[in-house]
């Protein structure tokens, strides 16, 4: 709040009213609710549990690009992998479009850490599986199969197997394939973690380009700060285990002005960085100290 | 004169390709040695044509056996009077029969055992029962049990068969990548779209290793209960001849044993593996 000034808004331990600051900004009905999500993990052997997520509550609103950075272990691939439905919870309620999230399903795209396409499958069939499952008619599978291939650059790739793609170029394939079917939100777990620096940056724009042209409601876990002040309208900072909502940066940058020419530059994009890294900082050394 | 040998190889060459021709010269040098040597053998005469035959003979034992078929239909009947091909065929016939059922048998209990930790407890336990007693080992059972005869001899493939592909398959589902099984799911999969389309391929190169495994082992657990429990087949044909010290006739069904075994190999399960695993970039190929 001190210098970065009116872009950053900060709150400690409840965040209720910032969600309802970004909820009276956004009039629409929110696209993903989280209501006093908690999580702990039993341990089979010690009979201990730990202790994952404590009480997270959120919303994101349609077209909204949300991040979340935090210490390592601090629950993020917990909150996600709940969210995919991946992972059943107890305490709390979390739901997509009014529906409460029960397992996986269609309205979660959810792009991996790892490289998840099918090895077995060409780029095109792995971007049309969605699709496929789905049973849409091929024609129309088809042309929309292209659209996405086209959107993330693999054109002319679409008839190779994913080993003979790099890493990076796995990644979009990834990002296309959870685009082609349209789900509701997108939910990313660290998804450029793997790829050298360069591609990394690459692909950070073609994310930004991505979300711009299709509007897609997407939360982006990330390690990285500078990833998530790029690319995210509003960073949730997640405390070290167990994992709170700590802080919310908004970043209020127009997505055609989000480039890395500019950004370094930039005045909000600067400030958001910081903040974010002196909270992230702040949690990291709590994590050590435990 | 050398210009034609010149254009001769160029031509081999082009209609085989370098690689492959490197590739059949080097897999047949062997093979070369070993016929060369027979040959010697007979030439000088190391050791007696009650031990080694001469080449020549064991040509002509195909032509000795199948002198009184009755013409095609007697062939194609398995008549005991066409020896050469009612033993060939039968054996075959055994093999494919068994692979049939035995394959897709062991690939289906393997994979729901791969997923189902409640069915692997179930079955697991059974499968190392069984394959603690060897295929054979359950000749001597098994001939107590269906006599002498086409059963028997089955049995004994399919028994073999089906625990080596059932173990196989079960540990290919169980090496799939967790991520795989997690993005159908996400995309809105079904438990059957999972098993189509992660397991199954996911587990194929395991699946692969299984079928070779399992028709190598099931190939020579039929022959040996051909031997011993069977009255038919390439097995029944060596063991009969032997005991009446017709060596060119035991020569000729080793021959044919593993030539029918290496086509099989050639033919089927390398291709398998090309269009398969290799394409996906999930073993590593030599160069
Ligand atoms: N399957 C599990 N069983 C038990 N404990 C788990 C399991 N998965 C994660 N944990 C624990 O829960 C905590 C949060 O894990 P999580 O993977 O969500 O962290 P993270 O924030 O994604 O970390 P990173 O940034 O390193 O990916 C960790 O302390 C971890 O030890
Ligand atoms: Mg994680």
């Amino acid at each position: 709040m001190d210098d970065g000034g009116r872009e950053v808004a900060r709150a400690r331990h409840c965040c209720n009213e910032i969600i309802i600051t970004g909820a009276a900004m956004n009039s629409m009905t929110p696209k993903l609710v989280v209501e006093g999500l908690t999580h702990y993990y039993p341990d089979e052997y010690t009979g201990e549990s730990v202790h994952a997520l404590e009480d997270i509550n959120l919303e994101l609103y349609e077209g909204e690009l949300v991040s979340v950075v935090g210490p390592s272990g601090c629950g993020k691939s917990t909150l996600l992998n709940i969210l995919a439905g991946l992972l059943p919870y107890k305490i709390g309620t979390a739901s997509v479009d009014g529906n409460v999230i029960h397992g996986p399903g269609p309205d979660r795209g959810v792009v991996f850490q790892e490289h998840a396409i099918l090895p077995w499958r060409t780029v095109a069939k792995n971007i049309g599986h969605g699709l496929e499952i789905r049973r849409v008619p091929q024609a129309e599978r088809e042309k929309r199969v292209q659209e996405f291939i086209d959107l993330v650059g693999l054109t002319g790739f679409e008839d190779k197997f994913p080993h003979e793609l790099s890493g990076g170029m796995k990644q979009r394939c990834q990002v296309a394939r959870t685009l082609c079917s349209d789900p509701v939100v997108m939910l990313m777990d660290e998804p450029f973690a793997a790829v050298d620096a360069q591609t990394r940056i690459t692909l950070q724009e073609e994310l930004n380009r991505i979300a711009m042209a299709t509007h897609k409601t997407i939360l982006f876990i990330t390690h990285s700060v500078e990833e998530a002040a790029f690319l995210a309208d509003r960073c949730l900072v997640f405390s070290a285990r167990p994992g709170r909502l700590k802080e919310i940066v908004k970043i209020d940058i127009p997505r055609e002005q989000r480039n890395w020419t500019n950004m370094n530059d930039n005045a909000i994009f600067i400030s958001a960085r910081d903040r974010i890294l002196a909270s992230v900082r702040e949690e990291v050394s709590i994590a050590v100290e435990e | 004169m050398t210009t034609a040998v010149g254009n001769l190889s160029i031509a081999v060459q082009r209609r085989f390709g370098r690689q492959r021709l490197r590739k059949i010269i080097l897999g047949s040098i062997p093979f070369a040695v070993m016929i060369a040597i027979w040959h010697a053998n007979t030439v000088f005469d190391w050791l007696p044509p009650v031990f080694i035959p001469p080449i020549g003979d064991v040509w002509e034992a195909i032509f000795f056996l199948q002198e009184d078929c009755a013409g095609f239909v007697a062939l194609v009947m398995l008549d005991n009077s066409c020896l050469i091909t009612t033993h060939v065929f039968s054996s075959i016939g055994r093999v494919i029969l068994a692979a049939i059922v035995g394959l897709p048998l062991g690939i289906a209990f393997g994979i729901l055992c791969g997923m189902s930790r409640t069915l692997s407890k179930f079955l697991e336990p059974v499968g190392v029962f069984a394959n603690s007693i060897s295929g054979i080992a359950w000749i001597p059972l098994a001939i107590v049990w269906f006599g002498v005869g086409w059963v028997t001899t089955l049995f004994i493939m399919l028994n073999t068969i089906f625990w080596l592909m059932f173990f196989n398959s079960m540990l290919g589902v169980r090496s799939v990548a967790k991520v795989y099984e997690e993005s159908v799911l996400t995309m809105g999969g079904s438990r059957w779209d999972v098993i189509k389309q992660v397991y199954l391929p996911g587990a194929m190169p395991s699946i692969i290793t299984g079928m070779r495994m399992s028709m190598g082992f099931g190939w020579r657990a039929l022959i040996a209960a051909e031997m011993i429990g069977g009255d038919s087949g390439l097995g029944f044909m060596i063991f009969t001849s032997a005991a009446e010290f017709k060596i060119e006739e035991v020569f000729l069904g080793v021959i044919f044993i593993s030539i029918i075994f290496m086509a099989t190999d050639k033919y089927l399960l390398a291709p398998l593996e090309k269009w398969t695993v290799e394409r996906w970039g999930l073993v590593w190929r030599p160069t």
